[in-house]
């Protein structure tokens, strides 16, 4: 590659772009798509904005709110949590490790 | 902590018993056998204080019940009905799982066949104490698992296998016609209660059944243009599925091929307890069938035809264990019909037929296991090559001899002198000449005496070929180990004084089912519905002879096998001839399996099929072959688009969804 | 000073097409991931902008939650990769294809 020649003319630059597009211009065209869709939806939703406001302006950290929340409404999810966690470890260390020899 | 609080514990220990065995039998000595004796016989200490109980209080009755699903539940229920079945399967399973450690020790797999009978044994306790039908239907179809399972058990002979597999597509038969019966019962009973079925209340479990018979009986239904009550169509399916399990004719033709199980097994499921299992059924539904017009005439008849018909076939079977199985679809015949007089002598029927099954659970079971015995110690049960063997086994053949009084029904009448068989089939051909007397049909009666005779005669015939005379070929032999001959003393003590000794207080016990226990039904009004006239009570006064009859018989039978048997008066070489056409006809079955097999499966099922299936094939031969190739030719074009690659099919769905997102979009903004 | 709902999500949906992007056109299977895990984390920016603007923890806590099961997920992904990189001496997923009928 690096060997490669570098040719600075009209045609090269063209040749370049469009071998450089050529196979990125499908998910281009569908991402560019795509986010013009939501975008547009976004915008044009009216979203009630008035009052819903963060609440305790003063204290804007949620630190505590959600740590209540964890070990409180969603223990039992959470611990499900840490075990999916390290079953999900210990199948990529197994799996990442492979065979010693 | 009351007895009754325990019951449950009757079908669960064996049912532990099971798995225990089936995971560590083979470690153990002697196939894990300990753990099911151990089981039913703490089953069989429950089931008989239960008994005990509930014979002191007559009112008593054990209902359990649970929520299971909707507006189903599991319970049990305990009334003297299930009481007395309760202990007599499991008194004869643990007796034979005795006798089986001395039996299977040659064998290659006891744990296996521990296991089976174990699950076997829960099954059938979980059948006798369902308290509702849907629960009964699948102990009902658990039993004839374990029956397919155990006749097969040795499966590697051929022989066994298809045994196994006809003994359970015959038994189907009667299971689908049982449970179209329930099903047919749920709708009806779901039309009762207009759909709504309020909390806790169980609408298949018996005693909701019970007490709207009537409702059922108003229903009626056209079948090819006779008005059939809905409640005469229930009974009339579930009695087809007793009449599979309890081999009646013409579903019997299981039967007799079952014997290629093991002997105990033969003993335990094909004669003492599961074929009980449909008899116990129509007791189970009594009221349901003297409710319901004509079911009942239909038991007496099956019943009393398939006694004689069985009977017939007996005389003229070799092999020692076809004539006992024969026998026992005989002995069935007689329960059915007990059943079936139940037409003019209400809920005493009850007793009458149950106090002969439990009779003929000791003496059959008894029969079997001396038959096993000798199998087992000379290893043929073909009765032309033995003879003699008395000689040998005395205790074993003393044993049999007592079986065979009970079968026969040898007893002085007026007495309680008598072995069980006597009192028990004396009550069921006393019953039907009431029935004639009532009805003014004696064909049940004849049948029943007729029945009896040959009854008498062919099992002396088989006595007097097995064990006594001289033997016909060279066998050793030897008597069995005290394993098995210990339960065979005992059960020849039930089958020679168990009858006389409860027979009155049986017979009152289990009719009391349905008076004033778990429903309080009254079998005369239902009856009524029943369009069935039940005799007055006391009408016990038959005439002398009458009396005697059944006596009479059995010693004629006893003495024609004795002379032609014992002292060879005729030389049945010339009488036994493949020219003697009847003979010929008893000794081919009647041709059943000509006609069932040669005939009904071969020419009609087959052939029937083959052609319908070749019209059938060509018609769509083409439209098939047209669809295949217009779905190859889609399938090759499309296979394109299935690149197997999930970015591709990721880059589809977005662009999918962007462009309904626009067409929704654009539709909203026209609309 | 409130930055209005909108900007969140249209933040969230520009994320969500490179992730798109990358998803569609990139071979290699660690570009891949990571393309994922940037649609996931769009997916997150919209949970907590939501959650914050209804004064509700539920959504963050939420948030924590799938982070985590992202890490879980991660793991294994790159697990699968290195094996897959042992057995093929490539990650190029186009020449991956040992599953394919």
């Amino acid at each position: 590659m690096l060997n490669k020649e570098v040719s600075f003319t009209l045609m090269g630059v063209i040749t370049s772009v469009y071998n450089y597009l050529k196979p990125r211009i499908l998910g281009m065209m569908v991402a560019f798509l795509f986010l013009a869709v939501i975008l547009v939806a976004v915008f044009s939703t009216a979203w009630p904005s008035l009052d819903q406001i963060p609440q305790n302006l003063e204290d804007q950290s949620n630190i505590q709110g959600i740590g209540v929340l964890i070990f409180t409404e969603f223990v039992v999810p959470f611990e499900i949590l840490a075990i999916v966690l390290l079953s999900a470890l210990m199948g990529a260390i197994y799996m990442a490790k492979g065979d010693d020899k | 902590m009351a007895v009754e609080d325990l019951a449950f514990l009757i079908p669960l220990l064996p049912a532990l018993a099971f798995v225990l065995t089936f995971f560590l039998g083979k470690k153990l000595p002697t196939g894990g056998a300990i753990i099911p004796i151990a089981a039913i016989s703490l089953s069989f200490l429950i089931s008989i204080s239960i008994t005990l109980k509930l014979l002191a209080n007559p009112e008593m009755v054990i209902h359990q019940s649970y929520n299971w699903f909707a507006m189903f539940n599991i319970g049990i229920l305990v009334d003297p009905l299930a009481a007395v079945m309760l202990s007599m399967v499991t008194f004869v399973s643990l007796l034979i799982h005795i006798y089986s450690v001395g039996y299977m020790s040659h064998d290659k797999a006891p744990s296996r066949y521990f296991a089976e009978t174990a699950l076997f044994t829960a099954s059938m306790l979980g059948l006798i104490l369902s308290d509702n039908i849907l629960q009964l239907f699948i102990c009902w179809e658990l039993v004839g698992v374990c029956s397919y399972l155990l006749i097969g058990f040795w499966y590697e002979k051929p022989s066994a296998a298809s045994a196994a597999k006809k003994a359970f597509l015959t038994t189907r038969i009667g299971d689908v016609m049982f449970l179209a019966g329930i099903v047919i019962l749920f709708s009806d009973l779901f039309k009762i209660f207009n759909g709504t079925i309020p909390e806790g209340v169980y609408i298949l479990r018996f005693d909701e059944i019970f007490t709207h018979i009537p409702e059922i009986a108003a229903m009626n239904a056209n079948i090819l243009g006779m008005e059939v009550s809905h409640i005469t169509l229930i009974t009339l399916l579930f009695f087809g599925g007793a009449v599979g399990k309890s081999g009646q004719f013409p579903l019997h033709v299981w039967l007799p091929d079952a014997m290629e199980g093991p002997t105990t097994v033969s003993a335990l499921i094909h004669a003492a307890t599961m074929v009980t299992a449909g008899v116990y059924l129509v007791a189970r539904t009594f009221p349901m069938f003297i409710a319901a017009p004509d079911s009942l005439m239909i038991v007496t008849y099956v019943g009393a035809f398939t006694a004689i018909f069985a009977a017939t076939m007996g005389i003229v079977m070799n092999d020692l264990k076809r004539v006992l199985a024969y026998s026992t679809i005989s002995q069935l015949g007689y329960m059915m019909l007990g059943l079936g007089i139940g037409a003019v002598i209400g809920a005493e029927a009850i007793g009458i037929s149950l106090f002969h099954l439990v009779n003929h659970a000791f003496f059959k079971a008894l029969l079997f296991l001396c038959a096993g015995s000798v199998i087992h110690a000379v290893g043929t049960h073909d009765m032309r090559q033995l003879g003699g063997v008395a000689k040998v086994m005395p205790l074993t053949a003393a044993t049999m001899l007592a079986a065979s009084l009970a079968l026969a029904g040898i007893g002085i009448p007026g007495t309680s002198i008598g072995t069980s068989g006597f009192f028990s089939k004396d009550a069921i051909i006393e019953n039907a000449y009431l029935f004639g007397e009532t009805t003014g049909t004696w064909i049940p009666y004849v049948l029943a005496i007729v029945a009896a005779l040959l009854t008498s005669l062919y099992i002396f015939r088989l006595l007097f070929m097995t064990f006594y005379g001289k033997p016909r070929t060279n066998y050793g032999g030897h008597e069995s180990p005290a394993s098995m001959t210990v339960p065979l003393t005992i059960l020849a003590v039930f089958a020679l004084f168990f009858g006389g000794l409860t027979s009155k207080v049986f017979n009152e016990f289990v009719s009391g089912t349905f008076v004033n226990n778990f429903v309080n039904m009254d079998i005369n009004e239902l009856a009524t519905i029943g369009g069935y006239h039940l005799a007055s009570h006391g009408h016990h006064h038959e005439p002398t002879l009458i009396l005697w009859m059944p006596m009479i018989v059995a010693l004629a039978g006893l003495l024609i096998a004795f002379l032609i048997y014992g002292l060879k008066v005729v030389n049945m070489d010339s009488l036994v001839s493949r020219n003697n056409a009847i003979y010929k006809l008893l000794y081919n079955r009647y041709y059943q399996n000509a006609v069932f097999t040669n005939f009904f499966s071969v020419k009609v099922i087959y052939e029937g099929l083959a052609f319908a299936g070749s019209f059938i094939d060509r018609g769509f031969d083409w439209l098939v072959k047209w669809t295949g190739e217009i779905m190859l030719e889609a399938g090759e074009s499309l296979r394109q688009f299935q690149t197997g690659a999930v970015q591709n099919y990721a880059t589809a769905v977005i662009i999918g969804v962007s462009l309904l997102v626009i067409l929704v979009k654009v539709v909203m903004e026209v609309l | 000073m409130m930055i209005p709902i909108v900007f969140y999500l249209a933040l969230a949906a520009i994320i969500f097409s490179i992730g798109l992007y990358g998803l569609m056109t990139q071979r290699s299977g660690i570009r891949i991931l990571m393309c994922v895990e940037l649609m996931l984390n769009a997916a997150h920016i919209n949970l907590v902008a939501f959650s914050s603007y209804n004064g509700d923890l539920t959504g963050q806590v939420f948030t924590l939650f799938s982070i985590a099961l992202a890490a879980a997920e991660a793991a294994i992904g790159f697990a699968i990769l290195m094996s897959l990189y042992r057995m093929k001496d490539t990650i190029n997923l186009d020449s991956i294809n040992i599953l394919r009928w």
